[in-house]
């Protein structure tokens, strides 16, 4: 029996979902031989459709997704966040900085009222999560990695190690010698360092290593030119919800 | 025909519209259909390169579209589009040959990538690697003392890389970014040799960040193939300092159970030095004697002005020589230009050591404990910068990858370093460098003392990467080795540790075992047994250990659970902890595996020869220990006195019960077990196993103790023993820790500068008392 697949979308961009399918012909025929996709939209009725592993995109921000959510637990055996939004908050939970009317203006001008909405959350602030394909956008090598995880019954293998590992590996020049900054330091790898690879930083989409030295990050920051509230938005960008900006 | 037309099919306006508008904007020729029968109108009238095609079209249904395309104009690359993806449509389309699949909402980006690259496609060369052969033994890189210099234009330079470009690939320094790395040159004009220091050392070009050991097939017909890539290649420009740390390379890899993939890489490569003239602020190359050298190159260069002196380090480099450049002999003038400019650099280093290098191991020795570790790391990232950057880290990880047809896929061996945090975690969850002090201490220690003790040079070259490299500023080994200088005086030299040479070709590619025989032995152990394909024994001593390999799911060292007496099979008792034994617990008998090994010492037979031996077995301890217990019943007579104490943490915690059962009863061995919390069921001894010390009397000068179990016991069971005047050298132990190799490469089993692989598992207490991470 091919375990059968579905993708929901919470608060999200969708750019998530738009990367699992960027595979090429043989790996998408290799994927769809061993996994049933059931879903691939946003649905109504959770409860009516039959699937086994549930990817979860986007982050929790509207009360009435909490319940939407909790029914897609109850059904799934195996429940997977998708994306940095989904894993860490992401760059919705911007907005928590905000008094939430502000933000509601802000976002939907006068129609506001028609919206409820709460404080970002990541998605295992309101369900437990399996396991995490993270990143914005995610890497499809990695959602494929945690999918053959699942079917090979073994535990996927996400780097415990901060990017400037893959980063080194990849032979680039630090972008502290250049004059930027980076969050590399405490940033889990996985990505292969894709964004200091093409000439930029890295922004920390992946969220933090397990036991990230925030404070030594911090003084490097400053050390490198950065005021303590510059060096706190740098976190807020992804890594709000991890409170490390307080 | 126009080279980049391109033919978009969908009967959605909008779709149809902006990828027409988006594929014009980028350059495309673009015409449009909104359904099959007008794409194949079009087709006749009109060339494309490439058809763009939703394959969920009204009318002619988008396949059968794809068929006609196909078999009418076969040279056309089509990229399917569908909202509705299924497993059968993509194997379809890809029988008629399209070249993506794309499922809709699709991003511009993406599009226009894929339309490029199918374009690009036709034009696209292979890349082609040379399949080298190893030799069955590998010659130690030969030495060979500088016989000549001569001098070379810097035109005849030129001219000779040139030349070379032909026969190989040719790497070198280019600058980037205002630094500088080593990189494939395309001219000569790139290539620069008066640079300070490359960001990353060209040691990548023998141990690459990424690279598949082995490719595998899982299934009715497992196989494993071991891969070996090497192309030809000339290094130019490597500094003296890191042509010392490829030495050093050369000496692990190339020496005990040499690597064939590093040794494959190495005698495809031409080593080219130059001579550093303007060295790094961070650089301290000639504290550690290795801002010049006279081995380990092919040819070296120096930049005497006008042109280059050419010394000759091997005959591979007068071959070569003689085949690409023209020379002439140095004059006197030249001579003495040589060292001048030597002279100009040395004066150039900033950074030093205080004391002479031999005085480190001994004073690292003393500094074990020194507070300066727990506040030098305090700012530490644990990032890895530190090891990433090292011209002499070496250490790795081995990890299964499975193509998504779960049918075939690799083992990879990726680079891997003490500073992570979980480079030396284990099984039961005991993390034995946890913390930022001891993995800090442990890097510098491999710099200054291990590694120098196990291959007879330091660890370190003085590159200075690590100091430049670290955002945290904390990793030069310098600093350290100068900050606690004060506290030492110090006189001995360096001391090798000699171990058997066991060359081995095949080093990590396993033997297939068919598995004979499983058992259960309580909820989560199982006991297996093999018989190796090849019809072998496994040759072992009790006490050794192999790596167990799932194809696909990885690699686990196992101790061997059953003597040598018996038998041609062998047997492993595995405990269900994580993916590769719960993979192992899922096996059928007939399944096949991987083994590599025997591994490790093993217990110390001669020693114990002749002698009582109280075994002490705790927990899942018994599965090794058996081994031995096994091996000292069957040569009976050999031995003095047989005492086994057992314990379990609970009844249902016994292993081998029908063993235990005969042992009680057995004249030829005396049995005691206990069990931690006992059971309504349970008649026997409760409480730890210390409380059984008390209960056999023996005589301390000719009993051996023999240990094994978890961590925890080992510290109680020693003081019970001290009690009973048993001497350090009569207590052995066997250790476990993280290994991955199980060869003495990949770092993850080092307890301070013993590997357990090789070295151990088995120790004597006296030899532990000078490991301080051991119990
Ligand atoms: C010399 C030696 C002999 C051993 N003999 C036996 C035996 O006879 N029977 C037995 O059941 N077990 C034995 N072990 C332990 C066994 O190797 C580990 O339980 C096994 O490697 C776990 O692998 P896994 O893939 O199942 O777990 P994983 O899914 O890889 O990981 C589970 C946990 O194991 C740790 N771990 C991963 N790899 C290793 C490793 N190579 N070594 C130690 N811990 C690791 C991880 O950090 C993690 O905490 C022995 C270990 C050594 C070093
Ligand atoms: S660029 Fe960023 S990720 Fe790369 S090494 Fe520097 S800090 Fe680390
Ligand atoms: S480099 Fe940083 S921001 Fe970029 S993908 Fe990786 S984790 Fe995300
Ligand atoms: S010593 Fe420096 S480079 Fe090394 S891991 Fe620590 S912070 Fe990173
Ligand atoms: S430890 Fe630092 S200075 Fe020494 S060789 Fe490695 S990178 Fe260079
Ligand atoms: S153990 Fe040694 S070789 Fe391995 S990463 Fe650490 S310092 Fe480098
Ligand atoms: S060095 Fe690799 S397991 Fe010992």
């Amino acid at each position: 029996m091919k375990p059968k697949v579905a993708f929901f979308d919470f608060t999200g961009c969708e750019g998530c979902q738009l990367d699992v399918l960027n595979l090429d012909g043989e790996e998408l025929i290799d994927l769809l031989s061993a996994v049933d996709i059931v879903n691939f939209r946003e649905v109504k009725t959770e409860r009516e459709d039959d699937y086994d592993i549930a990817f979860i995109e986007g982050s929790i921000s509207r009360e009435s997704e909490i319940p939407r959510l909790q029914k897609i637990r109850e059904q799934a055996k195996v429940l997977v966040a998708l994306g940095a939004c989904a894993c860490i908050g992401g760059i919705n939970c911007l907005k928590n900085h905000l008094p939430m009317e502000e933000a509601l203006k802000i976002v939907y001008g006068k129609d506001a009222k028609y919206y409820d909405t709460i404080p970002a959350r990541p998605v295992d602030a309101v369900v437990s999560v399996d396991y995490y394909v993270r990143g914005c956008p995610p890497i499809t090598a990695e959602l494929l990695k945690v999918i053959k995880a699942l079917l090979l019954g073994k535990e996927p293998d996400i780097p415990n190690h901060p990017v400037c590992v893959e980063c080194k590996m990849a032979g680039n020049v630090c972008v502290f010698e250049r004059g930027m900054t980076c969050l590399g330091p405490v940033t889990r790898a996985g990505c292969d360092a894709i964004c200091v690879n093409s000439g930029r930083h890295c922004w920390g989409c992946r969220g933090l290593v397990d036991d990230p030295n925030i404070d030594s990050e911090k003084d490097i920051l400053k050390k490198y030119g950065l005021t303590v509230e510059q060096a706190v938005e740098k976190f807020k960008i992804y890594n709000t919800y991890a409170e490390v900006t307080k | 025909m126009e080279e980049n037309s391109v033919l978009v099919v969908d009967d959605e306006p909008i779709v149809r519209e902006s990828i027409r508008d988006w594929l014009k904007d980028a350059g495309y020729q673009v015409a449009t259909a909104e359904s099959g029968e007008e794409a194949l109108e079009l087709i006749k009238k009109q060339d494309f390169n490439v058809m763009v095609l939703d394959i969920g079209l009204p009318g002619q249904a988008g396949i059968a579209v794809l068929k006609q395309v196909k078999a009418q104009r076969p040279w056309i690359k089509s990229i399917i589009m569908t909202a509705y993806p299924s497993a059968e449509t993509t194997v379809e389309a890809k029988k008629l040959g399209a070249v993506h699949y794309l499922v809709r909402p699709i991003a511009r980006d993406d599009l226009e990538r894929l339309v490029r690259e199918t374009l690009d496609s036709a034009g696209r060369e292979r890349t082609v690697t040379t399949e080298v052969e190893i030799r069955p033994k590998p010659p130690v890189v030969e030495v060979v003392a500088v016989k000549k210099s001569l001098v070379i234009t810097k035109e005849g330079l030129k001219s000779m890389v040139e030349s070379l470009a032909k026969d190989m690939e040719i790497v070198g320094v280019k600058s980037r970014h205002g630094k500088y790395v080593y990189d494939r040159i395309a001219s000569f004009e790139e290539l620069h040799l008066d640079y300070d220091v490359a960001v990353t050392p060209p040691t990548k070009y023998l141990l690459p960040a990424r690279e598949t050991l082995l490719k595998f097939k899982i299934g009715d017909e497992p196989k494993v193939e071991p891969v070996i890539e090497a192309i030809p290649r000339a290094i130019i420009g490597i500094h003296p300092y890191d042509i010392k740390a490829i030495e050093l390379l050369d000496d692990v890899f190339m020496t005990t159970n040499p690597d064939p993939n590093y040794i494959a890489r190495r005698q495809n490569t031409i080593v080219i030095g130059v001579d550093c003239l303007n060295p790094s602020p961070k650089s301290f190359a000639p504290s550690m004697d290795t801002h010049l050298t006279e081995t380990g190159f092919d040819l070296l260069l120096t930049n005497i002005g006008a042109d280059y002196m050419v010394s000759v380090g091997s005959e591979k480099g007068a071959d070569l020589l003689a085949k690409h450049a023209q020379l002439r002999e140095p004059t006197g003038d030249e001579i003495a230009k040589q060292k001048a400019v030597r002279d100009g650099a040395l004066a150039k280093y900033k950074l030093s050591l205080d004391i002479p290098k031999e005085r480190l191991p001994k004073l690292l020795e003393e500094s074990y404990d020194d507070p300066y570790w727990e506040s030098r790391s305090e700012s530490c990232l644990s990032c890895g910068s530190c090891v990433m950057v090292c011209p002499t880290c070496f250490c790795f990880d081995v990890k299964d990858n499975v193509s998504l047809n779960l049918k075939d896929g690799q083992r990879l061996r990726q680079w891997d370093g003490c500073v992570l945090i979980d480079f030396a975690k284990v099984a039961t969850g005991e993390n034995f460098r946890h913390d930022k002090a001891s993995r800090l201490r442990h890097r510098i220690f491999r710099k200054g003392k291990y590694i120098l003790e196990r291959y007879g040079r330091f660890g370190c070259v003085g590159c200075g990467r690590c100091a430049t490299a670290c955002l945290a500023e904390i990793a030069s080994p310098l600093e350290a080795f100068n900050a606690i200088v004060e506290s030492v005086q110090a006189k001995e030299a360096a001391m090798r540790i000699f171990r058997e040479v066991r060359p081995e070709i095949e080093l990590y590619a396993p033997r297939l075992a068919e598995l004979v025989k499983v058992e259960e032995l309580t909820e989560r152990e199982k006991v297996f047994e093999f018989s190796l394909k090849d019809g072998k024994a496994l040759g072992h001593r009790p006490g050794q250990f192999v790596e167990v390999s799932v194809m696909g799911i990885g690699e686990a060292p196992v101790s061997v659970s059953s003597s040598p007496t018996r038998d041609g099979t062998f047997q492993l008792a595995v405990r269900k902890v994580g993916d590769v034994t719960n993979a192992l617990h899922n096996l059928k008998k007939g399944a096949m595996v991987g083994i590599r090994g025997p591994f490790g010492n093993g217990f110390p037979l001669e020693a114990l020869e002749g002698k009582d031996i109280l075994f002490i077995a705790g927990g899942i301890g018994l599965v090794p220990m058996r081994s031995l217990v096994q091996y000292v019943l069957d040569r009976r007579s050999s031995f003095g006195r047989a005492i086994l104490l057992f314990g379990a943490r609970s009844p249902a915690e016994r292993l081998f019960l029908d063993e235990l059962a005969a042992w009680s009863k057995s004249p030829e061995i005396e049995f005691h077990e206990t069990v931690d919390r006992g059971d309504e069921s349970w008649m026997g001894n409760v409480g730890v196993i210390t409380t059984l010390i008390p209960k056999v009397d023996i005589d301390p000068r000719k009993t051996m103790a023999v240990v094994v179990g978890p961590p925890i016991m080992y510290r109680f069971v020693i003081g019970q023993l001290k009690k009973r005047d048993l001497p350090d050298e009569n207590i052995i132990l066997s250790l476990e820790r993280r290994m991955k190799c199980g060869v003495g490469k990949c770092g993850h089993c080092q307890i301070n500068g013993v590997y357990v692989c090789q070295e151990g598992p088995v120790f004597t207490l006296a030899q532990l008392r000078n490991l301080r991470e051991a119990v």
